[in-house]
């Protein structure tokens, strides 16, 4: 099962960054400090086990604040599974990337 | 307004995705350029707001781009299967091995393109009888300069000899060699006794010589290099008639790559009777030795002296060719033999010098690691000598005194320095995966050497062991040590 899958730390924390609200491959490389090298390929092996989903913004907004549309990305079921399973592993990952519900705590 | 340089740097950061998206598979390319386009419009504004320069900035925005490079590779190796064997096959002995065998294969490639190194390689082209030998004036330091007058063989020729049943002279001079119509070109030519090739024993090429061994010209033959450089690998060439000099000759023959390995290079040969080599410069003898002066042979040499009529006498050298050329495998396996023996100078030659500090591989893991540090030494060996060969023949046909020196110094450094390169790399291997340890770590500080040891720590990026290597060996802690680690560590290496 997916869920049950290991994750390598660097996969971890970009999906607690994504979970965190920072959904697109620039503001993850920013929360995580890893380089573009790094977050766009272990994105693409997250949306390709089915742990993330990409969607593009609507070209509308994009136009309206004058600049290009930009690809997002949201946790999958499997995803937020697999995520909490890998809080359990690395107990830090929270701290270093707090999510919205534990920094409105 | 934008300063001219953004427009460089957003040039070169566009081309840089450009020639990154060459790697995305078709299919994905359009839509891979929009995410990175947009992507680098939003990573421009956060690190250059207001369109301000710096270059500190564009090195951030650079480094940016150049990920792409490895996003799309991600995408070109296609599924996570292949990605995960990617990772596993980083610093793998498979890795490992697939790139000697590369360099090999293109060491191999270039020894058949190379003509040179093809005629060294298939010395049966150019095996000169036995029992030949090349002689020279002793009072001359060079074994390579012509010192014999035509007269003198002349002279030779007509006695009786004892020691010597057959003798052929040579020249080289400067020429000018012109065919149909162009204008001519000078070239080196040697003006040599009919019985030369024969007594040699080189075959030549010569389709038609019988047919035009009738005519009255003199009759010539080309060197492989002069024949495609001169007249374009003409196919009709043989039995053609051409100027040289003065004269006409007719072309009755072309001889193989690397053939000639007499002293003096030369484009072309002309065969004369001994009577009509005009007298003039001095010139090479080739002399054939009876069996039973082969015993008054020693290293090579046979000291001979000439009895004038007038009594008085003069001493030559005769150097035996089978000497002169022994073949580039000879030299292969001295350089090989010398560069085991130089090792122990360059490096320690023990690789079990390592204890683990709680775990002993099994005894199967030993042979594999044995077997991995063989094959890289056999896969070392072969690219040495096909290596040596490349880099010493690739820009030369013709045979040189000098080329077998070359070869030495090739063949040896690189034999030699391989071998280091095997021995440090195998060190560094970890004993039960056989990758190499990587994620080298600074582990205390100098000055508390005798307190807690300090050094470098390297990681097997499988999970199975730290190497760690004292930056100051002391007498508890000298060599480098692995350390095994047990399956608890599992969980911080992915899958």
């Amino acid at each position: 099962m997916a869920s049950e899958a290991k994750l390598s730390h660097t996969a971890a924390m970009i999906l607690q960054a994504i979970d965190a609200g920072f959904v697109y491959g620039f503001s993850i490389m920013e929360m995580t400090g890893l380089p573009s090298g790094t977050v766009y390929p272990a994105m693409r092996r997250l949306e390709s086990d089915d742990l993330i989903r990409s969607q593009w913004e609507r070209q509308s907004i994009a136009d309206a604040e004058q600049r290009p549309a930009r690809k997002y990305y949201k946790l999958t079921a499997t995803g937020r599974l697999t995520l909490e399973t890998s809080r359990k592993r690395y107990p830090l990952l929270e701290r270093m990337i707090p999510s919205e519900e534990t920094k409105s705590i | 307004m934008k300063p001219p340089a953004d427009w460089v740097f957003r040039a070169f950061d566009q081309c840089l995705l450009r020639s990154a998206s060459i790697l995305v598979p078709g299919q994905q390319r359009t839509e891979w350029q929009q995410e990175w386009k947009a992507e680098l419009w939003h990573v421009r504004r956060a690190c250059a707001p207001a369109g301000r320069i710096s270059l500190q900035v564009e090195q951030e925005i650079t480094a940016f781009c150049l990920g792409a490079f490895q996003d799309a590779f991600y995408l070109r190796l296609g599924s996570r299967k292949r990605g995960v064997r990617l990772a596993q096959i980083h610093g793998s002995a498979w890795q490992c091995l697939f790139w000697l065998a590369a360099v090999l294969t293109a060491s191999y490639t270039v020894a058949n393109i190379s003509a040179g190194v093809r005629a060294e390689r298939h010395p049966e082209h150019y095996r000169v009888k036995s029992n030949l030998i090349l002689i020279q004036d002793a009072h001359d330091t060079s074994d390579w300069a012509a010192t014999i007058p035509v007269e003198r063989y002349r002279a030779w020729k007509r006695l009786h000899q004892q020691y010597f049943d057959d003798f052929a002279f040579y020249r080289i001079q400067q020429e000018t060699l012109s065919a149909g119509g162009n204008g001519g070109v000078v070239r080196a030519v040697g003006h040599v006794s009919a019985n030369l090739f024969a007594l040699l024993g080189l075959q030549v090429e010569s389709r038609n010589a019988g047919d035009t061994a009738g005519g009255t010209e003199r009759r010539l033959i080309l060197s492989h290099e002069g024949w495609e450089r001169d007249f374009g690998s003409n196919p009709h060439l043989i039995g053609s008639i051409i100027r040289v000099g003065e004269h006409q000759v007719r072309v009755v023959g072309i001889a193989p790559d690397g053939a000639w390995r007499l002293p003096g290079q030369a484009d072309a040969w002309i065969l004369e009777p001994d009577a009509t080599i005009a007298p003039g410069a001095a010139g090479y003898v080739v002399a054939h030795m009876t069996p039973s002066a082969r015993s008054e042979m020693w290293n090579g040499r046979v000291h001979i002296t000439v009895y004038d009529t007038d009594g008085s006498d003069e001493d030559f050298w005769g150097i035996s060719f089978a000497e002169r050329t022994q073949g580039p495998w000879g030299i292969y396996l001295f350089t090989v033999m010398l560069s085991f023996l130089a090792l122990p100078a360059l490096t320690s030659v023990s690789i079990a010098d390592y204890s683990f500090s709680s775990h002993k591989p099994s005894w199967t893991r030993d042979v594999i690691r044995w077997a991995f540090l063989s094959g890289k030494i056999i896969f070392l060996l072969t690219i040495t000598y096909f290596l040596s060969l490349d880099l010493t023949y690739f820009s030369s046909i013709a045979y040189s005194p000098g080329a077998s020196g070359v070869q030495f110094i090739v063949s040896f450094f690189i034999c030699l320095f391989g071998l280091r390169w095997v021995v440090l790399d195998q060190r560094q291997r970890c004993p039960v995966c056989l990758r190499r340890v990587t994620h080298p770590a600074r582990v205390g500080i100098a000055s508390r050497t005798f307190l807690a040891w300090n050094g470098t720590e390297l990681m097997c990026t499988g999970g199975h062991t730290l190497l760690h290597v004292p930056g100051l060996p002391t007498s508890w802690f000298g060599t480098p040590r692995w350390v095994y680690l047990d399956p608890s560590w599992k969980f911080l290496f992915a899958e």
